[in-house]
């Protein structure tokens, strides 16, 4: 009886193994393509006339304070886009949003939610994130743009940065400290930079920037993002007599970091990388002492700029289609993600193939991008060859302006900037 | 010199705010044997409510603390009540994770109201200093520093004095033994969630009168106390104080010694001081400083 | 015997027997059968991941139930084992380019390793203790990962390049009687099957001698030396076995994601296995994958059907005023909340009312 009983149970199992089987795979799927040049065919993401793209964006958490300006930016864009009939003027743009927690794991989770519905991500933000997803970007010939200025996007086939990478702000921003801001190779110059990947692209930069001026870095304290208190940095920085400190910072800590700072009365000239800084801290009681001491490294122009044209379209579109938006440097960043993003697809449309594949070659094929000065023109093409502007724009702290921060060095490039080779991350 | 004062100065400083956030640790755990995981959400509830009071309600900052001080002190009575008093009897295992609960509902309710932004305070202290003995003293650290002692002293006067000190003293002694003797153990519980919650909410608002201002990590705090409250031994209200101030000097002094003496341990060592130094101490004293040793029958 | 009732048991090896009633039998087939077709029938990649995370999520959970529920110690350092395993599997299964079994049994060896470090505490410490120093193994550890670069990659996190792979059969990319099958269908064979594994070996463990021997040391310990069983060895011995179990888990986290950061080993993690175990059930092996179904699958589904839910914002300037994850995690800690409040016992318990009142038909009251 038992016998039978074990038999029976083999059967059954027998009988789910075929049908399993006879269910079928998955392992071959992806968008059927388009035909050649003419009207785009329909595939994952595009019925012909709308054309989804997906967004991965910490949208809640602690980083949702970059990951709201930023979709919003996106948003901004595409609105504008839409009203003037969409990509190569027919095809509407709908953007999917998934929120990452900024979390790798989630990330995983919500590409797999989104990828089926979308020709491409137009933004996936943070670098933990973007790393996380880049092999299965790779397995599914998708194409996204990374939120993050880390110099190892550039190499990458499918991935499409913006702007001049962390460690071109640093490498600009040393070049303006030891022409203009009064310091020499034998400054104290020191770094302060936060312990993960953002902090050691600051760094990077730094370091080249060392080799390349002969100036040693006299002093660099690693801190943890969060920390409550910093009077030992503050204090260790100020015993080895920094004349200059780099800071790589997000803002809750560069609040706490400059307000300790002036505590202390340790008043080197510092220089900020671009997300060091937000609106509030120019409102803050910590703003006198960073109107004095505090330089930011960032790119484009002040928030309200009319005399650059990238800014005075963007502010008349915030206008229309967002008019509760504060001013924001991820919002600008956003907007500009969102163009290259746009431009892509017109050469996509262009070249009548909006499957992944079509936008992977057309890719390889888009040439220069403009921003309109809200960000240095990029070089696109084949990933080995592509070139991201190496400009940077300094701000000073200036609690009148609308985002805080007013013009000090326009647009302007290093020598040591441009010899900054980027190589494909390693890791 | 100048140095290891100004470091000291610091440590005390952050060794205040840890001291007020173990001591509420250790008045719930001494009541009712429960760690509260939730610590930290109240410290950053009753600092986000500091903040309604002092800024959208425009009163005057010392108001605002004591206001926000006593909001805190009625949601941690008000969860005790509703929640906490159904689990009497429970395993301490599943107390716990409760207030792990309710830490994960504080959370998402905080960003809900405020957001995610970075907010400042409006407070007399933030950045100003004074100076004297050729040391700069923030003004925030002073006030950190003298109203834990004054808070802390206050703590003890009533235990000792008042006759609810001593019905919680007798309570968390022996409960059946107070309950004998008509003592309330429901009122017990509920003041010593009171005191606990008006605790993390003081050291709550003082973390957002500094320069670093109010962000919603501002309850991670509390998992930095969780060694000062072991170190001291649990059920040990002046082991906590004790505890509190020695992990802040020690965290403070490895911070400004990093450099010159600790480079060989990694960046940011300072930062695991607190477990590590918890954790030699325990290998030594398995209660803690001043804790007591459990009886353990078979 | 055709007599005998489908509850008779006849002796002690009756009782233990794992499948023994019909109910049971039908459950095993049931089970399998699902697993075996529950990918090919729902092939979208988004539940595919969701399941395949929650796989992972309950072979740690039940590593942690050993330790928590079968022998009473609370550990907040599982997510320190779940990341040594992913670091080994980078290493051994992606740098080396070994096979599957030999860096998923390195990341255990690793784990039994670290995990036999806690001994000492174990031995000196009890209770709340023990769960705060275990606590700091999270920045302990934190801080190894982020200055351990070589077998980490820093802060910058390590790609993890191990292959799920046996000899020809790469769950990879499955080919079997002519189909091949999806990155993530071969995943879930190969995970599901593992959790299988795993809470056989679990089950076998707790009722035979050193299972029944942790249990009597979770529930007092000294009672238990008196009676003979070496109290000190077996709470080491749970701890070896959890953080095996846990870096097994890690190490399939790690080359399922390809990629791992320090960020992701944090306390949050380690609170979230205890939440699994206890919703779960404590000292329960089904319990560990029904909760971690439980807390893995619930925020999916949530997030997949935020749409529908009012006063939810699910995009950058969308209506609402409260965020999916907010929403979720708010969800999460109320039903915490109400599940300890009104079933102490977690999701086991209830199935276990659930399997009492059928097993009693036509009787039950």
């Amino acid at each position: 009886m038992v016998r039978t009983k074990r038999w029976k149970i083999t059967t059954a199992l027998a009988a789910t193994a075929l049908l399993a089987a006879a269910c079928g795979g998955a392992g071959e799927e992806g968008g059927s393509g388009g035909g050649q040049a003419g009207e785009p065919g329909t595939t994952a993401g595009f019925d012909g006339t709308t054309i989804k793209l997906g967004v991965l964006s910490p949208l809640s958490g602690p980083i949702a304070v970059i990951g709201q300006p930023l979709t919003a930016g996106n948003k901004v864009w595409f609105d504008h886009l839409n009203s003037q009939g969409g990509v190569a003027g027919k095809y509407k743009v709908e953007l999917v949003q998934e929120d990452t927690l900024y979390k790798p794991d989630v990330t995983v989770q919500q590409y797999n939610k989104t990828k089926g519905d979308v020709v491409a991500f137009t933004q996936i933000l943070g670098t933990a994130p973007t790393l996380a997803v880049l092999p299965l970007l790779e397995s599914d010939k998708m194409i996204a743009a990374p939120a993050s200025l880390d110099a190892i996007w550039v190499r990458e086939d499918n991935l499409l940065p913006i702007g001049a990478p962390y460690q071109i702000q640093s490498i600009n921003a040393m070049e303006h400290y030891l022409n203009e801001g009064g310091g020499s190779p034998d400054s104290k110059i020191c770094t302060m930079v936060q312990d993960d990947v953002y902090g050691e692209a600051g760094q990077q930069g730094i370091e080249f920037a060392a080799q390349e001026y002969g100036f040693t870095v006299a002093n660099t304290q690693r801190f943890k993002v969060g920390t409550e208190n910093y009077a030992g940095q503050i204090g260790a920085l100020a015993g080895a007599g920094c004349e200059m400190v780099f800071l790589t910072a997000t803002p809750t800590d560069a609040g706490k970091i400059w307000g300790t700072a002036a505590q202390a009365q340790f008043a080197p000239r510092w220089y900020g990388q671009s997300p060091s800084f937000v609106g509030a801290l120019a409102k803050s009681a910590v703003a006198p002492y960073m109107q004095q001491y505090v330089t930011i490294v960032a790119e484009g122009t002040e928030w309200g700029d009319e005399s650059v044209p990238g800014m005075k379209d963007m502010i008349d579109r915030v206008e229309q289609y967002a008019p509760e938006q504060q001013p924001d440097y991820y919002f600008a960043f956003g907007y500009n993600q969102a163009r290259a993003m746009t431009a892509l697809l017109e050469k996509a449309v262009e070249r009548g193939d909006l499957s992944r594949d079509g936008l992977l070659q057309a890719s390889q094929e888009l040439g220069t991008v403009s921003f309109d000065g809200l960000t240095g023109d990029y070089e696109y093409g084949p990933a080995d060859t592509r070139n991201p502007p190496r400009s940077t724009t300094l701000y000073s702290v200036d609690p009148g302006k609308p985002f805080g921060l007013a013009t000090l060095k326009y647009d302007f490039s290093s020598e040591a900037a441009g010899k900054f080779e980027f190589k494909k991350s390693d890791t | 010199m100048t140095t290891f004062l100004q470091n000291c100065f610091a440590g005390l400083s952050l060794g205040s705010t840890y001291a007020l956030v173990a001591l509420g640790f250790v008045v719930i755990y001494k009541s009712t044997g429960v760690i509260n995981f939730a610590q930290g959400g109240l410290l950053a509830l009753g600092a986000y409510l500091g903040y309604t009071f002092s800024n959208n309600l425009a009163v005057a900052f010392a108001v605002a603390v004591l206001l926000c001080c006593v909001s805190a002190a009625l949601v941690g009575a008000t969860f005790e009540r509703i929640v906490l008093r159904r689990m009497v009897g429970q395993p301490p295992f599943a107390v716990i994770m409760i207030t792990i609960g309710l830490l994960f509902v504080l959370e998402p309710l905080i960003t809900a109201i405020w957001g995610f932004e970075h907010k400042q305070v409006n407070n007399p202290w933030n950045i100003r200093t004074v100076e004297a003995f050729g040391l700069v003293f923030g003004v925030r650290d002073l006030w950190t520093i003298g109203l834990t002692a004054a808070v802390v002293l206050a703590f003890f006067l009533f235990f000792r004095f008042s006759s609810l000190g001593l019905a919680m003293r007798v309570t968390a002694f022996d409960p059946e033994a107070a309950l004998a003797q008509g003592i309330s153990a429901r009122r017990v519980y509920a003041v010593s969630w009171a005191i606990a919650a008006a605790l993390a909410a003081l050291a709550g608002i003082l973390m957002a009168a500094g320069p670093g201002g109010l962000t919603p990590s501002i309850g991670f705090i509390a998992l930095a106390a969780f060694p000062a409250m072991i170190l001291g031994g649990m059920d040990s209200p002046a082991g906590a104080v004790l505890g509190g101030l020695i992990i802040g000097l020690a965290e403070a002094l490895t911070r400004g010694y990093q450099d010159r003496l600790f480079s060989w341990a990694g960046d940011n060592v300072s930062v695991i001081v607190p477990y590590l130094l918890m954790i030699v101490i325990l290998l030594i004293r398995p209660y803690g400083l001043l804790g007591t040793r459990e009886v353990r029958r078979i | 015997m055709a007599g005998a009732h489908r509850n008779m048991t006849r002796g002690y090896a009756d009782e233990l027997r794992l499948f023994g009633t019909p109910l049971a039998r039908f459950g095993l087939v049931a089970m399998i059968a699902v697993f075996l077709l529950l990918p090919t029938i729902l092939q979208d990649d988004f539940w595919l991941s969701v399941l395949i995370y929650v796989g992972i999520t309950a072979i740690g959970a039940l590593g942690l139930n050993l330790l928590t529920g079968y022998c009473g110690q609370i550990s907040l350092g599982h997510a320190f084992f779940i990341g040594a395993g992913a670091y080994v599997t980078a290493r051994i299964g992606g740098d080396l380019g070994l096979p599957l079994p030999v860096w998923l049994l390195a990341a255990g060896v690793v784990g039994a390793v670290l995990g036999g470090l806690i001994g000492p505490f174990a031995l000196r410490l009890r209770g709340h203790y023990l769960a705060i120093v275990t606590l700091g193994l999270i920045f302990i550890g934190e801080h190894l990962w982020r200055n351990l670069t070589p077998i980490t990659g820093g802060n910058s996190g390590t790609s993890v390049n191990a292959q799920p792979a046996i000899g020809p059969i790469d769950f990879g990319g499955l080919t079997l009687l002519g189909e091949s099958y999806s990155r993530n269908q071969g995943w879930f064979w190969l995970v599901w099957a593992l959790v299988a594994l795993v809470a056989l070996l679990a089950k076998n463990l707790v009722r035979t001698r050193p299972g029944r021997a942790l249990q009597a040391v979770r529930d007092r310990d000294q009672a238990a030396e008196v009676i003979g069983v070496r109290a000190g060895r077996y709470k080491i011995g749970a701890f070896m076995l959890s953080s095996a179990i846990a870096s097994v888990a890690g190490a399939l986290f790690g080359s399922y994601q390809q990629f791992v950061s320090p960020d992701e080993w944090n306390l949050l993690l380690s609170i979230q296995y205890i939440a699994i175990v206890i919703v779960g059930g404590l000292g329960t092996i089904f319990g560990s994958v029904l909760g971690a179904i439980f807390v893995g699958a619930l925020p999916a589904l949530i997030d997949r059907y935020s749409d529908a839910i009012p006063g939810v914002r699910t995009s950058v300037g969308g209506e609402g005023f409260v965020s999916v994850f907010a929403l979720n995690q708010a969800l999460f800690g109320l039903l915490i909340v109400l599940f300890l409040v009104l079933e102490p016992r977690g999701l086991a318990g209830i199935w276990l009312r659930i399997k009492a009142y059928f097993k009693a038909w036509p009787f039950s009251y």
